[in-house]
């Protein structure tokens, strides 16, 4: 087995988030909390209660994923008719008038995408709390993917501003942003949190912790 | 130093304190609190707000489109469609439809559904504004009825929809004619209403037209209003000329009903909702009384009753009473011979209102008719009946046109006529016939113009000519006889021509004016003429005084 480096944990070295100092990490803090020698930013050894927080988050991103894709996304009136789609009957219709691209598009940012985040996010969580790091690299990829793609599922949001901005001609055509735009706003903004939240570092403790 | 490491080991030797660290709750928990309520808010009202899921069935799903349609009342969204599927035997279309939850009440059987579409027909454009924003379903709520879900949708949107003040009144009419959903209904002029719905009557074999009378119309319809067909042009010719009535080019096309009152007939109630009317097929029957009261008779004819047709009057002193039902032919097999029981019908209260017109006479029928009705006066009918006919009213035929032989019954007093009972066959009442006198007359130009087809008209051609080849041969003869004449005759005539005028001129010398033969008869003249003036003159004296001749001139005395 390769010897592990010693981490700043096992050091008992503490790194400011904001300046990145390393700095002693006090034995004792009472009641009082640890702040950076440089720059008086609060100083933790892990990010605080990360587990529970991501968990929270994840669990209200998934509830506010239902009402999301239930109620419509788009309320479309054109002379007259009023048509209100949502995320799915607007990939269905775009597939059926044979723009498969953009259906994919749509499909990928706002159905997809999400959907990977929960399962990511959730398989994350259970291996830190359960201890099942395997391969703790392609954890850590996993979680880089979470993060870099999160920002992107918002792509259905502006669409829809732009399009709520853009068609507005009174009777002849008019588009209103649906109950459902709010909803995946929240699960979009709630899973960039979760991710956020996560400490990467825990997958690495575990690790650190078997090999003890 | 030593002292203070001893310490210090010892010290060491005591167990180390456990830390634990406090599982407080985190605020972070929040967050998925809030999602759960906004979820468990957002299902709440979804079920809450969801309505009652009814299906319609249609004919054809022509613009309507699932999730897209909507169903309005008023114009008000109270619905949308949320499937369209044909039925199991792909006879029509069942569209699944979810209503707003406050519309349970009004999805009884008696609510209506139908697709707005544009439409344009003869006198109305609807719906136009469907051609932009696609066909939506329309619904007339009506809380009336059993509760379903399943209804079948018209395929006309209904004319009058619920909450439309007015009211609904149903036209009894032998046949529809060219009336139709929508037709309108006039009242002097102004169109107040329309028809809404026409059904067969099995039980009257007529149909039955449903109208609908705006308000305030509606209370111009009286319980003794007139209701008739004002369809197309009312054309009547008369001496003063032709005269065309119409209500309106629209009844031309559509057809149309008009109601008024009666001008004589005073104000009645306000007819109830649902009020029975008859409907007469043109303005001028609407005026005529009406009689429900119908007595039948029969009569026997021992004549031709050729021109009397069923529909002939029944008149008395020229004013109708009843009319012919039926002319039959019978045979009576005991005589050998042929009966023609006519069957009429008289309408007592014709006559009811003729007793205060024609006297005493016809008030016994009236009453008579009246009477009839109840079996307790029967005694009171068989006399006035017997005292009637015992004073001769009979029945006749009578020509009403000479040109047609068009024939009527008349009722009329024959005090000569031979004496008859009343009797009953089959039920109705036998009624004492005498025959017409122009019948007779008739039947005598009859005989004249047989006698006159008996004459050989052929025999007396073919002799004519006979007659006529001698006349020409004769005439050639006498032109023979004329030639002669001349050649011969003449100079002899000429001589004896001179010889007349000779003696003529011997004549004139005796007899004219300066012969004494004239002279003297002119003298004889005058004397008598003198004789006669003096006989005159003596002839007045005389008539004066007749005495002279007894006792001489007055004057010669003195």
């Amino acid at each position: 087995m390769k010897p592990i480096r010693s981490s700043a944990l096992q050091l008992g070295l503490v790194s400011c988030h904001d300046c990145h100092l390393l700095s002693r990490r006090p034995k004792t803090l009472g009641h009082g909390a640890a702040h950076c020698p440089r720059c008086g930013g609060e100083l933790h050894q892990r990010k605080s209660n990360s587990i529970a927080r991501t968990w929270a988050l994840v669990l209200a991103a998934m509830v506010f994923y239902i009402p999301a894709n239930v109620l419509p996304m788009t309320i479309t009136s054109a002379v007259g008719t009023v048509s209100a789609d949502t995320i799915m009957s607007g990939v269905i219709y775009f597939m059926q008038h044979g723009s498969w691209e953009i259906a994919l598009v749509i499909f990928t940012a706002s159905v997809f995408v999400p959907f990977l985040k929960f399962i990511i996010l959730i398989y994350l969580l259970l291996s830190v709390q359960f201890k099942w790091v395997k391969q703790p690299k392609n954890l850590t990829r996993l979680y880089r993917f979470t993060e870099a793609v999160g920002r992107w599922s918002m792509l259905d949001i502006y669409v829809v501003t732009i399009l709520v901005a853009l068609v507005k001609l009174g009777f002849l055509a008019n588009i209103e942003a649906g109950p459902a735009a709010l909803y995946f706003a929240l699960v979009v903004v709630t899973t960039m949190i979760a991710a956020e939240s996560f400490d990467p570092r825990l997958i690495w403790d575990v690790v650190e912790k078997k090999h003890e | 130093m030593s002292e203070e490491n001893s310490e210090m080991k010892h010290a060491e030797q005591a167990p180390e304190a456990l830390v634990q660290t406090k599982r407080s709750f985190s605020i972070i928990w929040v967050v998925p609190i809030i999602a759960l309520l906004i979820g468990g808010w957002l299902t709440f009202k979804a079920m809450s707000e969801k309505g009652p899921v009814i299906t319609i069935t249609f004919e054809t799903a022509e613009g309507l489109e699932a999730g897209k349609t909507m169903i309005k009342f008023k114009d008000v969204e109270v619905g949308k469609v949320t499937d369209i599927a044909l039925n199991d035997d792909r006879s029509s279309v069942v569209v699944s439809a979810e209503m707003s939850t406050d519309s349970k009440p009004y999805l009884t059987d008696k609510t209506q559904f139908w697709v707005v579409r544009a439409t344009v027909a003869a006198g109305k454009v609807s719906g136009l504004g469907t051609l932009l924003s696609g066909a939506y379903i329309g619904v007339n709520p009506s809380t009336e009825g059993e509760k379903t879900e399943h209804f079948t949708g018209l395929e006309k949107p209904p004319l009058v929809t619920a909450g439309m003040p007015g009211r609904h009144f149903i036209l009894q009419s032998k046949e529809l004619g060219s009336l139709d959903r929508g037709s309108p209904v006039y009242y002097r002029g102004i169109k107040v209403g329309q028809a809404v719905d026409y059904d067969f009557n099995h039980d009257r074999d007529g149909v039955d037209i449903k109208i609908f009378i705006e308000a305030p119309f509606h209370e111009k319809v009286l319980e003794n209003s007139r209701f008739w067909n004002a369809s197309g042009i009312d054309m009547t010719m008369d001496a003063t000329g032709i005269k065309l009535d119409t209500q309106s080019l629209v009844s031309i096309m559509l057809g149309g009903m008009a109601f008024d009152l009666r001008q004589h007939d005073p104000p009645g109630k306000q007819a109830e909702k649902d009020h029975h009317f008859r409907l007469y097929p043109d303005q001028a029957g609407s005026k005529e009384e009406t009689y429900d009261v119908k007595r039948y008779f029969v009569m026997y004819f021992d004549q031709s009753v050729r021109g009397l047709s069923p529909g002939a009057p029944v008149e008395i002193k020229g004013i109708p009473v009843g009319e012919v039902v039926s002319v039959k032919l019978q045979f009576d097999q005991n005589k050998l011979d042929f009966q023609i029981p006519v069957l009429i019908v008289l309408e007592p209260e014709r006559l009811d209102a003729l007793v205060t017109e024609s006297g005493e006479a016809v008030e016994g029928v009236a009453k008579n008719e009246e009477l009839e009705r109840d079996t307790h006066h029967s005694y009171t009918l068989e006399v006035r009946s017997k005292k009637l006919i015992e004073k001769g009213f009979r029945a006749q035929l009578k020509t009403g046109n000479l040109l047609t032989g068009q024939l009527y019954i008349d009722l009329d007093f024959y005090p000569d006529a031979p004496p008859a009972k009343l009797e009953k066959v089959d039920g109705y009442t036998v009624f004492p016939t005498i025959s017409a006198p122009l019948e007779q007359i008739v039947q005598r130009v009859d005989n004249i113009i047989k006698k006159v087809e008996q004459v050989p008209f052929d025999r007396i051609g073919q002799e004519l000519q006979v007659a006529v080849t001698e006349l020409a041969e004769t005439l050639q003869e006498l032109k023979g006889i004329s030639g002669k004449v001349n050649d011969e005759s003449i100079p002899k005539v000429n001589a004896s021509l001179d010889q007349f005028q000779e003696t003529m001129k011997g004549i004139e010398s005796t007899l004219g004016p300066d012969s004494a033969l004239s002279y003297n008869t002119r003298q004889v003249m005058g004397e008598l003429a003198l004789a006669i003036r003096s006989v005159k003159s003596l002839l007045e004296y005389l008539e004066r005084d007749p005495q002279a001749l007894i006792l001489g001139k007055e004057g010669d005395k003195k």
